[in-house]
């Protein structure tokens, strides 16, 4: 690029939008890598507590959650470390401040939940995901993801709500697939 | 009557880099570098100017060990930005 070009004013328009769509899409392709690593983490862990509740009998594996974010925040900072720094705009902030509520929901309700009052906490978990997942569409302006979020709330609560103990889990795994469609959805829209 | 177009901003690369910095918070000077294309050496005297005009701010700094150029798109430079852009579409418009 050379900073003396004459340039005529349809140019000037047209370097302005196309510079400032690049940057947007880099923005938000760098954000689809976190919805990735999460659903992955997500689906994982859930799949795991699910197989040793169902093979032991004991619920107490679910004290496995408290080790997603242990996983999760280092992994994704780490993520970051390597990356050319990729700046934030209003799009991806809002996405994360979304989705650091959802977490700070998640974790409160479960803490409580186990040591407090008992509560069903997947009906509850997964219907803020679903509204979470929703939100994100809305802010992508992306109708499968508004759909995927709306789908994953009503049909997990109403899965919560009809299955017992361990089975309840995989609302959990359907999220997290969820996430990483959201996150290749986000992949492919923003190439 | 058109309005003068900025001189400062009617510059391929100074143009593209005031367009990064309009849409986001605050960016690298590595991730500028990348956006744009440019050399570094460029980059860096196109910077040096848009900052002397007071359009951007330049803050170095440290990210872990290695250093770091964060630019950031003051309010005179988002308002010069903003009537560059309405300039040029008065531009357009009466060519039409």
């Amino acid at each position: 690029m050379e900073q003396n070009k004459e340039m005529t004013a349809q140019q000037s328009l047209q370097l302005i939008t196309e510079t400032f769509n690049k940057s947007r899409k880099g923005i938000l392709r760098n954000s689809a890598k976190y919805f990735m690593l999460w659903g992955a983490l997500l689906t994982l862990t859930s799949l795991v507590i699910y197989l040793l509740w169902h093979l032991t009998g004991k619920p107490q594996w679910n004290f496995l959650w408290f080790a997603m974010p242990v996983i999760g925040y280092p992994a994704a900072a780490l993520m970051g470390k390597y990356d050319v720094a990729v700046p934030q705009n209003e799009v991806s902030k809002m996405l994360s401040g979304v989705w650091r509520v959802f977490g700070a929901f998640a974790i409160t309700l479960s803490t409580v939940a186990v040591f407090l009052v008992p509560m069903n906490v997947s009906l509850i978990i997964v219907i803020i995901m679903g509204l979470a997942e929703c939100m994100s569409g809305v802010l992508l302006k992306n109708w499968p993801v508004i759909i995927c979020g709306f789908l994953l709330g009503v049909c997990g609560a109403v899965f919560a709500m009809l299955v017992k103990s361990e089975a309840q889990l995989l609302v959990f795994t359907l999220g997290g697939v969820l996430l990483l469609v959201t996150g290749l959805i986000m992949k492919l829209q923003y190439k | 009557m058109f309005p003068k177009l900025d001189p400062l901003l009617h510059s391929e690369l100074r143009l593209a880099v005031m367009s990064v910095l309009a849409g986001v918070e605050e960016a690298d000077f590595t991730y500028l570098k990348k956006q744009t294309g440019a050399t570094s050496g460029n980059l860096s005297v196109q910077i040096d100017k848009l900052t002397a005009a007071g359009y951007i701010t330049v803050e170095k700094g440290f990210k872990g060990k290695m250093p770091r150029t964060a630019c950031r798109i003051t309010p005179a430079g988002q308002e010069a930005f903003s009537n560059y852009v309405d300039a040029l579409k008065e531009y357009l418009s009466a060519g039409k």
